[in-house]
C-alpha cells in the first residue's frame, strides 16, 4: 500500500513539473506574440486566461506585464540604424536611474555572442559606464577576443561610422593592467569568471596572511575595510548595483559574492534574441527599486 | 507546550507535501523575512505589531518545515544596519527576540538565527581565524583554501543554504550569506512576511526542484575546479620545496608524487589541528559568555 502512494505520488510530482514546463513554454510563446502585436488586449487577454493556473516559474513575467512597456519608448524595429545612440541616450535620460555598474550574468549553456555583444553596446549607449559579462563556465574569458570583436561589431551596426570614435576599454581576466584610482571616463567591459569570486576573496585572505607569518601585521588588523581596500588593489571592480541574469536558473551561480551585497537583480528568461525593449524593462525596473539600507 | 505550533497540516496541504516530497527537497532553507513594517502599515497597526505577527509567522513556517522534512532553516533576523532604525524600535525587537527566542531553544530543529549580522563581517572574521591560525603557527599562509575559509565562518556546522527565500518583494540580498548561497537557489516572493503562506512555501520549493539539476551541475563543476587549484597549489609548494632541498638537481617524478602525497598529508593534518583549536576557542568564548551572563 505504501509503495503504490509513493508511487502515485511520484507520478503526481512528475506530473506537476510537466504542467510547469508547459505554462513556461505558453508564456515563452505569448511574449513573443505580445512583443510582435504589441497591443494592451493581448495583453489584458494573457493575464486573465493564465493567472488562474500558478505563475510558478515566471514571477518576472508576471511583472513585465504588470509593468507594461513604457509609453515614451519607441522600440528599435530595426536593430541597425545610424541614429540608434542618440535614442539610446534620450531613453537613459527617461530612466529614473542608472547602475553605475551593470553585471550581465548569462546563466545558459553555449552562449550567443551576438545577443550578449548587443545588450552590452546597448548598456553603454543608454549611459552605463561599467558592464561586466559573467558566466560560470568562464567560457566569456576563454573567448573574450571573439566577445571584443562581436562587441565592436555590433557598436559600429548601432552607431554608424562614429563607432569607432567612442572608445571602450575592455579588461579581461587577472589584474587591471592600469590601477585606476580615477573613474575612467571611457565605458568599460570586464569580462568576469568564477576566479573573480571566491577565488579572488582567498588571495586577499592568503595575501594577509602572508604578511601575518612575516610578522608585518597581527591577525587583529585585519577588518572588512581592509579587506574591501585589497579586493579593490587588485581587481578593481566596483560594487554592481543591478544584475541582469538571463536563463532559468534561479542563482547567482558564484557571481562576486563579496561585490553584491546591495545588487538588484533582476532575470530575463533569455539572452538568445533579447531585444532592446527587454534590457529597458530591466532598467526601468530597477529605477523603482528602493533601498532602505536598514532602516 | 511547544513553540512552534503542533498543529497538523490541512488535507490538501499533507497531499501537496506529500507530492513536493516525491521530488529532490532542499535540507537547509534561508529566510530573508521582510515586509513586517509594510504589513503594519498596510493594516494600520503599530509596528511592534507587525513584527509580533512576523515572530508568529516564523513559528508557523518552521512547524510547515518540520511536516515537509526539512531539518535546517536559517532566518535574518536582525542585521548591523538595522540598529540605524529608531531606538524604540530597536529596544522593542531586541526585547520580543529574547522572549521567543528563549522558547526556540526547546524545539529539536536546527534553527539559525543570524543576529546583528553581516556577511562581509563574516567572512572577514574567518580571515581574521586563519590569520590567527598563522599566527600561532598552526597552519602556513599558503594553507589558506575556500575550503578552510569555509570552515571558519560561523555557519561552518551547516551545509550551505540549498534555497534562499526572501519576501516583499525586494530582489537583493542585504548582505545575507553571500559566501554561502553563491550556488543556492534564490527565491524572491513578492508577498509580505506576515502574511506568508504555506502555498508561497511550496511555490519557493517547487522552484527549487526546477532548478535542482542544473544547480547541482553548477555545483559540481565548481567542486572540481576547487579539487584542481588545491592541486596545483600544492604542487607549486612542493615544487619549491624540492627546489630548497636539491640545490639545483632536478627530482624525478616519482619523487615529485611521494613528495606531493606527503605534503598534502601534511597540510590536511595541519588544518585538522587548526580548525580542533579554533573550535576549542569558541567554545571556551561561549562557555565564559555563559559564566559571566550567570554572574551578572
Amino acid at each position: 500500500m505504501r509503495t503504490r502512494m509513493a508511487l502515485m505520488y511520484s507520478l503526481l510530482w512528475r506530473l506537476l513539473l510537466i504542467l510547469v514546463h508547459v505554462n513556461r513554454a505558453l508564456f515563452s510563446w505569448l511574449h513573443v506574440r505580445i512583443q510582435s502585436w504589441k497591443g494592451r488586449l493581448w495583453e489584458r487577454a494573457a493575464t486573465v486566461l493564465l493567472l488562474p493556473i500558478s505563475l510558478v516559474g515566471f514571477p518576472d513575467f508576471q511583472n513585465n506585464l504588470n509593468h507594461g512597456p513604457d509609453a515614451n519608448v519607441k522600440p528599435i524595429t530595426e536593430k541597425r540604424t545610424g541614429g540608434g545612440r542618440s535614442r539610446c541616450l534620450s531613453d537613459g535620460k527617461f530612466l529614473k536611474k542608472i547602475p553605475v555598474h551593470i553585471g550581465l550574468l548569462v546563466a545558459e549553456e553555449e552562449p550567443s555572442y551576438p545577443d550578449i555583444a548587443n545588450v552590452v553596446v546597448w548598456c553603454m549607449a543608454v549611459g552605463i559606464s561599467y558592464v561586466s559579462v559573467y558566466d560560470n563556465h568562464g567560457v566569456f574569458q576563454k573567448n573574450n577576443s571573439r566577445l571584443l570583436e562581436e562587441i565592436k561589431r555590433q557598436q559600429q551596426d548601432l552607431l554608424g561610422v562614429d563607432g569607432s570614435m567612442h572608445s571602450v576599454e575592455f579588461l579581461s581576466g587577472g589584474s587591471d593592467q592600469h590601477q585606476h584610482n580615477v573613474v575612467s571616463c571611457r565605458p568599460t567591459v570586464r569580462v568576469l569568471s568564477p576566479d573573480d569570486g571566491k577565488q579572488s576573496i582567498v588571495h586577499v585572505a592568503q595575501q594577509l596572511c602572508r604578511s601575518v607569518e612575516n610578522k608585518e601585521r597581527s591577525f587583529k588588523d585585519i577588518n572588512v575595510s581592509m579587506l574591501d581596500l585589497l579586493l579593490r588593489e587588485s581587481k578593481n571592480i566596483p560594487d554592481p548595483e543591478l544584475v541582469v541574469k538571463f536563463g532559468p536558473v534561479n542563482s547567482t551561480l558564484g557571481f562576486l559574492p563579496w561585490h553584491i551585497r546591495l545588487t538588484e537583480f533582476i532575470s530575463l528568461p533569455s539572452h538568445r534574441n533579447v531585444s532592446y525593449e527587454d534590457l529597458l524593462g530591466a532598467l526601468q525596473r530597477y529605477g523603482a527599486c528602493q533601498q532602505r539600507l536598514g532602516q | 507546550m511547544s513553540w512552534i505550533k503542533e498543529g497538523e497540516l490541512s488535507l490538501l496541504e499533507k497531499i501537496s507535501a506529500n507530492i513536493l516530497k516525491a521530488g529532490p527537497m532542499p535540507k537547509h532553507v534561508a529566510f530573508i523575512m521582510d515586509g513586517n513594517r509594510r504589513f503594519a502599515r498596510k493594516k494600520n497597526m503599530e509596528r511592534q505589531e507587525g513584527h509580533m505577527q512576523g515572530f508568529n509567522k516564523l513559528a508557523e513556517t518552521l512547524r510547515w518545515c518540520k511536516h515537509l522534512n526539512i531539518p535546517e532553516v536559517t532566518v535574518y533576523a536582525f542585521s548591523i544596519e538595522n540598529f540605524k532604525r529608531t531606538e524604540d524600535e530597536v529596544d522593542g525587537l531586541m526585547e520580543l527576540a529574547r522572549q521567543k527566542f528563549e522558547r526556540l531553544l526547546e524545539e529539536q530543529c536546527f534553527v539559525n538565527v543570524c543576529f546583528a549580522y553581516t556577511s562581509r563581517y563574516e567572512i572577514t572574521n574567518a580571515v581574521r581565524e586563519m590569520a590567527w591560525g598563522v599566527e600561532q603557527g598552526l597552519i602556513k599562509g599558503s594553507d589558506v583554501s575556500e575550503a578552510l575559509l569555509s570552515e571558519c565562518l560561523y555557519s561552518n556546522n551547516s551545509p550551505n543554504p540549498d534555497l534562499l527565500i526572501r519576501t516583499s518583494g525586494e530582489v537583493r540580498l542585504s548582505d545575507f550569506l553571500l559566501w554561502q548561497t553563491s550556488h543556492s537557489c534564490l527565491v524572491f516572493q513578492s508577498v509580505l512576511w506576515p502574511e506568508y503562506s504555506f502555498w508561497n512555501l511550496c511555490e519557493a520549493i517547487l522552484q527549487y526542484q526546477l532548478n535542482h539539476k542544473s544547480i547541482q551541475k553548477a555545483r559540481d563543476l565548481h567542486r572540481e575546479h576547487q579539487a584542481l587549484q588545491q592541486l596545483e597549489a600544492d604542487r607549486a609548494c612542493v615544487a619549491e620545496l624540492l627546489q630548497h632541498h636539491s640545490n639545483g638537481k632536478p627530482a624525478d617524478s616519482q619523487r615529485r608524487q611521494e613528495a606531493l602525497l606527503h605534503y598534502t598529508a601534511c597540510r590536511e593534518e595541519r588544518v585538522r589541528d587548526f580548525l580542533e583549536a579554533l573550535k576549542h576557542k569558541r567554545d571556551s568564548f561561549f562557555s565564559d559568555l555563559c559564566s559571566e551572563s550567570l554572574l551578572a
